[in-house]
Parts: structure tokens; C-alpha cells; sequence
């Protein structure tokens, strides 16, 4: 599948605010399956643009606005192409638990084995897990396909309900919240078995039809396990799915204040208001380039210069 | 070592300085404690044996006036410090005690070895575990200790460091043991302070004894400022001849504001705090009266995670938005570097030696405490039942804060500390007591033992260097062993001899 994606944010201030310093985690990945196209952001007010890449692989786009404004736009599209992967197996082996447990395995993916931030265990966790009977199965794939439909079944999707970085326990108590919730849940019950878990930041191709909860205009979040024998699988328990080919990865951290798509620091004594705008549309699939570059002047052989023979002339023709 | 037992009460004189009748030192008690000063057999050191027949030579009422006129200039320099978690405003003037405490030359030339050899092998420690991880890799240092640790910063994952260079400034706590060894008691790798202390400490003992201090020969000092921007200035060497150096305080509610305001001074560079900063397009600049500069290197006296609002903590209104993205493209140093604190952390303190043999190759040249990991269960149990004997430490404060002196606590907070303990392991090391050297302090108008510690200064850019001096700290209670200037303690000189 090839989809045009475009996020745009704004920021409006209740009175002149200046030195705005923004990050932005919001380019798609291209690994595995997914192979981002073409990507660009736009700012207004215009801004010089940096990046550099975290240390969890992300890339990260960052710009500051010195001057006074009152409004700050920043448009990021891009093209990006899913293929499809197997399907993961519905269950692996029982013995998967044991080599998660391995030296290696632990220390290589420290970061995502351990409560941080957002992650941390709770009594309330603890209690909705018992409830539901959301236990530590035979293996974990199974467990963990078992725990996001789980988390689906017992959670209304409700905007307003929780902020971005609210702790668990409020969706937790009000049994309510969206895909960054229902993706930190997920993720400190699983990393409480023992399995590496990471939160991934990105967009869904919505499909109602499919039965999709997920609000259509918004970015998206959901989780991916290491699973021995299956890899990293991703689970979206906002839509009791596995993520497919409808899933663009942009961002993996620890939980969201890892990788938010947008966060900024300004000056100034003002409120500021939010707005932002998602859309993830099907596209075309781009031309191949070379069915797209046209030859306007054929090769030929001229007469008067003998044709490059040796190696050193090869590259000083690159040169 | 039978250390556990030696930190009760130390009342038992096992003798008295031996010319005990004269005046100053009617009171002055020896007991298990190395004396800085005095021979176990109660005869002065050669070393202090001039300072002894001066002391002994001056009447009480003229040592009275000179400490006097001390800390009146400490309070006319507004030498202050602030201790927080106290109910009243807090901003005190640090005690300062008359007597110079003398450390041999032959000595210091031995510790400052040893402590450039730290110092090098914690760099090369720090390097690794924000690189290629070698050493957690080779289980020389469990990874889970380091990445684990609070101060582990993982937005310095590969984030390149000038010359490799990650502390700079860094202020080592030294103690003796009873059979006079140095021994180290920690390493303060993020924004150690005190050197200013050492700096008004030297300036006081001068004035007070004078004639003696021309007649020891004792090393300067004064020019720890000039060797401290000569270290902030080879840092910028690989990308600015002239760089522009500043100095970033907290601000003046930060409780070693005076310090940061005389190095400063000293070293002649701006003194900013974070809103006369800015960053554009990755770039820092200063705000002047003639419009923004460019800043080249930092010496930042903010720890970590209030530096960059945008990196760290959120709420901080006390950093740099964007500092780190300038630090991360290599267009501003900051000194020390950012994520040192992992280094350390009270955990990885009992690794040293190993750090140093396994970068270096060499055998540690300094000492460390003997330290008990309650992250490990055998540990921790062993401390859990020696509670009354050991200090238990937070792995990650500083400043005395978070622990436990076992056989000066209560049973009421021992078995409140137990608690603690047993729910948060990782967050704790045990160490036997150790018993702090002694010196002569001038105190309720005589001469009196008091227990000290010595941290040194070191400065680290392309080599390593030390001013031969050190801040030595008081613990002005008779019998505590706690010398921090936040639980109440003081400090004095430090000579350090030719020979």
C-alpha cells in the first residue's frame, strides 16, 4: 500500500510569545516492510530546520522561532509505502518465556524491559489484570494477543477523558482513554512478564468497516513485543488488531514522552492553544524512476575521443 | 577492620597530647583516629611541630582575635551557602577554623597520582557507556547499575564530547583511616563545588599566620582560576582560538551562588543564567548590551536535568531551551559534560578499581571503602543486620542527604531506614564506619580534636592537573564524623608542604 500523509499542528497564542524552540518526531521509519518516499515540513513562521537521530534510531526534526509571534503552523507531508508481512504465528512455543529470560535478551533491551516514566507499575493494573483474568499464559504470544483484546474489550474509546501523559491510572479508574493509554497499559503489563515491550508513535489508515475505534484525524499509538521465534510483533489494543500493513511506523521510544510528535518551549506570559490536523490518505503508487526519466539524446559513440578504457578514467569521469 | 565498632562515641582517651599542660591544647584528646597533627604517642608530627610551638607560644586571646577577624571577612566577602530543608531562611556563612591543616609534600605528591589516575579511567568509563558499552558488554560493570542509574542519560548516546574530555571539574572526597592511608569516600563528577572556600580559606590563614606560611614554604594556590579557564579554554581549542567562555548559574537562590559569581570573577568571563541565553539555528548566544554573542563554552553549574527544558526536565525555568541540540552538533562545549552523574552514583563507586584496570591496565594507586550493594541480596541482608554499624547511602544524592549513620542513629530511625531499605534496595550501598581523621580546630576558646576530610580539585582538558591544595572539611560537633557544609559542618586551610 502506498499512503500521502499529512500532519499539520498549530499553535495560537493569547498574546505575543517569542524564542519558541519545537521538536518534532513525525518522518515514518523506512525498515522492515515500510519505506518512506519522500518527507518535508514547512513551518510559518519560516524557520531553518535540523535533525539529527535519537538514540533509540528515531529521527527527530527540531527548529526555533526567535522572533515575536503569535502563531505557529508546521506541516509535515509524506509519502511512505507499507508492504504486507507474514502474519505473525498465533501462538510460539512455551519455551519462548524461558529465552526471554536470557542474559542477552535482558541487557539488550533494557530500555524496554523496564517501568520508566509513564510505565510504572500500579495496584490498579494489578487489580484490572486479576479482574479480567489477563494472566500470564502459556506463552506469549498468545498472552499477549489474549491481553489487547483484553484491554479493547474493557476500555471505551473516549477523547477528553485522559491528556497525553496522563499516569494509567486514570484511564484505569474511568476505564476510558485513547491509544496512548491503552498502549502504556499494555506495555507495563507486558514488560511485568518479562517481555520487552516499546511504544510505537505513528498512523493508522483508518477503516470502519474493519471496526476501528481510532479517531480518524489524529496520529496513533500502539505497542510491539519481542517475541522469540516471531521478532518484534506490533498489538494495537485501541482496535483489538495487529499491526499490519495499515500501521505507518514513525517513532519507537519507551512511552510517549519519548517521542511526542510535537513539543515546544517558548517565552512569553501566554496560553496556547492546539489544533492539530491528520490525514492518511491511499496514493498512487510513485513512478518508478526509470519509467518516469525519459532519454532525450540517445548514446553515441564520438568519433574524435576513444572510449574511457582504463579504470582511473572511469573516476575521474565520477569526479 | 573492626571498623564497625570503632564509630561509637569516641570518648575513650586512650591519651593526651603530650604537653597536654600547655594552653591550648589542656583539652586536646587523642583516640583511635589518625591526628593530623599528633603522634599516637602524643608528640606533634615533624611536619605540624611548627604550627604546635606557635600555637602553644600565642595567648587563647590573641587566637580569639584572629579567628574573629577570619570570619569577619568571610562575612564581609559574603562567603554564604544555603541549606535546604531547613523551616527559616537559609543562607549562612560557612564556618571557617583559624588552623591550617598540613599535609606533607611527599603525601599530597602521592594522592594527586592516584587521583589523576581516577579521574582518567572514570573519563575513558564515561566514554564507553554512552558509546560501545565495552565494559558492560565484558560484565566488568552490570549493565543494570548503569542504565539503571538516574543520572544515565541516554540523550547522550553517542553524542560526541571534546578530546573525550567528560569531567572536567571534579572534586574528590579523601579521608584518612586510622593507619594514616588516604582512602577515597567519593567522587562528585556533575558541578562540584567548594573551591572558593579553599580559595577565602587561603587568604584568611595567610593573614592570620603569616610569618608561618612564608616560613613552610607553603605551595600556591592562587591560581586555580587561571588553570581553570586554561582547561575551559583547551576544550574549545579543535574549533575557536579565542573562545568566549561563560559561567551558568542556577541563579542567586542556588546555595553556592557567592562561588559561582567569584570564579567568574577570577576567571574573567560573564556570569549568566539561563534567560540571558539563547539558542538559534544551534547555535548559543549571549545576550550583551550590545546585542547577542556568541557562546562557545559553558561552564555550567546547573545539573543535568535542569539545563534544557526541551531535553530534560519540562518544567524547568532555570535552563537553556535547546541546549542540547547546540551540545549534540558540536557548537558549544559545556563543562562538565552532561550525564557524568552516573560515574558517580555511590554504586559504581565500589567498581573504580576495576574501572581503572580495566582502562588502564594498572593497579588502582587510591583506595576505596569497603561498600556493600544492597541490590545484591547477600548484601543487603548482611547489612539489614549491621544496621547499628554501617552508613547506608542513597546510591544517587550527595551532600549527606538520604543516609544513615548507623551508631549515631536512633532505634527509631534505624528501623525507619530499615524500611526504606527493604523497599527500595537498589537505592542503597553500605559502608563500615569510618573513622575520619582528626585535626586541631579552635574552638570554645581552646584547642580541640575534630574530625575532617580533604577533597581536592581536578582539572581535566587535554592533561590533568590539580593546584596543590584542597578545601578540608570540619565536622564542628565533637565525635560526628559528618564534615557536608549542608548538615552543619565547616572547613579550614589545607597546606600542603615542598617536601
Amino acid at each position: 500500500m502506498f499512503y500521502s500523509i499529512r500532519h499539520v499542528t498549530r499553535y495560537r497564542y493569547d498574546a505575543p510569545v517569542r524564542e519558541c524552540v519545537m521538536q518534532l518526531y513525525m518522518q515514518p521509519k523506512s525498515e522492515g516492510g515500510q519505506r518512506l518516499q519522500s518527507f518535508q515540513v514547512t513551518t510559518q513562521p519560516r524557520a531553518t530546520l535540523q535533525a539529527y537521530t535519537d538514540h533509540f534510531g528515531n529521527a527527530v526534526y527540531h527548529f526555533d522561532v526567535p522572533g515575536v509571534h503569535q502563531d505557529l503552523q508546521t506541516e509535515a507531508e509524506a509519502a511512505v509505502e507499507v508492504q504486507a508481512q507474514p502474519a505473525p504465528p498465533e501462538w510460539v512455543d512455551a519455551s519462548a518465556w524461558q529465552a526471554l529470560g536470557a542474559g542477552e535478551i535482558r541487557a539488550e533491551h533494557f530500555d524496554m524491559l523496564h517501568p520508566h516514566g509513564l510505565t510504572l507499575p500500579t495496584a490498579a493494573l494489578d487489580a484490572f489484570l486479576n479482574e479480567r483474568g489477563l494472566l500470564k499464559g502459556e506463552d506469549p504470544m498468545s498472552t499477549l494477543r489474549r491481553l489487547n483484546r483484553g484491554i479493547f474489550e474493557a476500555f471505551a474509546y473516549a477523547q477528553d477523558e485522559t491528556e497525553v501523559d496522563s499516569p494509567i491510572d486514570v484511564a484505569l479508574k474511568k476505564r476510558k482513554g485513547v491509544c496512548q493509554d491503552f498502549s502504556h497499559i499494555m506495555i507495563v503489563a507486558a514488560r511485568g512478564w518479562g517481555i520487552p515491550t516499546r511504544y510505537v508513535s505513528g498512523y493508522l489508515y483508518t477503516k470502519r468497516d474493519a471496526g476501528d475505534r481510532s479517531a480518524a484525524d489524529a496520529t496513533h499509538a500502539w505497542v510491539e513485543a519481542l517475541l522469540p521465534g516471531a521478532g518484534w510483533v506490533g498489538f494495537d489494543p485501541t482496535n483489538n488488531v495487529l499491526a499490519g500493513e495499515r500501521h505507518i511506523r514513525v517513532a519507537i521510544g519507551r512511552d510517549y514522552n519519548d517521542v511526542p510528535p510535537a513539543r515546544g518551549v517558548f517565552k512569553g506570559p501566554a496560553n496556547s492553544e492546539l489544533a492539530v490536523a491528520v490525514t492518511v490518505a491511499p496514493a498512487q503508487a510513485p513512478r518508478r524512476r526509470d519509467d518516469f526519466l525519459r532519454v532525450v539524446r540517445p548514446m553515441v559513440q564520438r568519433a574524435d575521443r576513444p572510449a574511457p578504457a582504463t579504470a582511473d578514467a572511469q573516476q575521474q569521469q565520477q569526479q | 577492620m573492626e571498623l564497625g565498632k570503632s564509630a561509637v562515641r569516641l570518648t575513650v582517651v586512650s591519651n593526651r597530647a603530650r604537653p597536654g599542660q600547655d594552653a591550648p591544647f589542656a583539652t586536646y584528646e587523642l583516640d583511635r583516629a589518625y591526628d593530623e597533627m599528633f603522634q599516637s604517642d602524643g608528640g606533634p608530627r615533624p611536619h605540624a611541630k611548627d604550627l604546635y610551638d606557635t600555637l602553644c607560644t600565642l595567648p587563647i586571646a590573641e587566637l580569639e582575635r584572629r579567628q574573629q577577624t577570619c570570619e569577619q571577612s568571610f562575612l564581609h566577602q559574603g562567603i554564604t551557602f544555603t541549606v535546604y530543608g531547613h523551616e527559616e531562611a537559609t543562607e549562612k556563612i560557612i564556618p571557617t577554623d583559624l588552623l591550617p591543616r598540613i599535609v606533607p609534600g611527599a603525601e599530597w605528591d602521592r594522592l594527586e597520582r592516584g587521583l589523576k589516575q581516577r579521574i582518567v579511567a572514570l573519563n575513558h568509563f564515561l566514554k564507553d557507556v554512552y558509546n560501545d558499552g565495552k565494559i558492560l558488554n565484558d560484565g566488568i560493570v552490570p549493565r543494570d547499575l548503569v542504565f539503571g542509574s538516574k543520572h544515565y542519560l541516554r540523550q547522550m548516546r553517542g553524542v560526541a564530547v571534546p578530546l573525550d574530555a567528560y569531567v572536567n571539574v571534579c572534586g574528590t572526597d579523601i579521608i584518612r583511616r586510622e593507619d594514616g592511608s588516604f582512602v577515597v569516600l567519593e567522587d562528585n563528577l556533575r558541578v562540584p563545588s567548594g573551591v572558593s572556600y579553599m580559595l577565602a580559606n587561603r587568604e584568611v590563614a595567610k593573614r592570620a599566620f603569616g610569618d608561618l606560611y612564608r616560613a613552610y614554604g607553603v605551595r600556591p594556590i592562587e591560581h586555580y582560576g587561571q588553570e581553570l579557564l586554561a582547561t575551559l579554554k583547551a576544550l574549545a581549542a579543535g574549533f575557536r582560538d579565542e573562545p568566549r567562555i561563560c559561567l551558568l548559574t542556577p541563579g542567586i537562590f542556588n546555595s553556592a551562588y557567592y562561588e559561582h559569581a567569584f570564579l567568574a570573577r577570577q576567571m574573567g568571563v560573564e556570569l549568566v543564567e539561563g534567560r540571558d541565553l539563547l539558542v538559534h539555528d544551534n547555535v548559543v548566544y549571549m545576550r550583551t548590551t550590545a546585542g547577542v554573542k556568541r557562546v562557545d563554552v559553558i561552564y555550567r553549574r546547573i545539573d543535568d536535568d535542569f539545563i534544557d527544558p526541551l531535553a530534560f526536565r519540562h518544567d524547568s525555568a532555570l535552563g537553556v531551551p535547546g541546549l542540547m541540540n547546540a551540545y549534540r552538533a558540536g557548537n558549544v562545549v559545556i563543562a562538565n559534560a552532561l550525564g557524568t552523574g552516573v560515574a558517580d552514583d555511590k554504586a559504581v563507586y565500589s567498581y573504580v578499581p576495576a574501572i581503572i584496570r580495566y582502562y588502564l591496565s594498572e593497579e588502582p594507586l587510591l583506595d576505596v571503602v569497603e561498600t556493600y550493594r544492597c541490590r545484591e541480596p547477600q548484601q543487603l541482608s548482611h547489612t539489614l543486620e549491621n544496621l547499628d554499624k554501617f552508613v547506608v547511602k542513597a546510591v544517587g544524592e550527595s551532600g549527606g542527604y538520604g543516609m544513615l549513620v548507623g551508631p549515631h542513629a536512633s532505634l527509631a530511625e534505624r528501623e525507619a531506614f530499615r524500611a526504606k531499605l527493604k523497599s527500595d534496595p537498589d537505592n542503597y550501598i553500605a559502608q563500615p564506619t569510618i573513622q575520619l581523621s582528626t585535626a586541631p580546630c579552635f574552638v570554645h576558646g581552646g584547642v580541640e580534636a575534630r574530625h575532617v576530610d580533604l577533597r581536592p580539585y581536578i582539572l581535566h582538558a587535554t592533561d590533568t592537573r590539580l593546584v596543590p591544595g584542597a578545601l578540608t572539611r570540619v565536622a564542628l560537633k565533637r565525635g560526628s564524623l559528618v564534615v557536608n557544609s549542608s548538615q552543619g559542618g565547616g572547613s579550614k586551610d589545607t597546606w600542603v608542604l615542598p617536601t
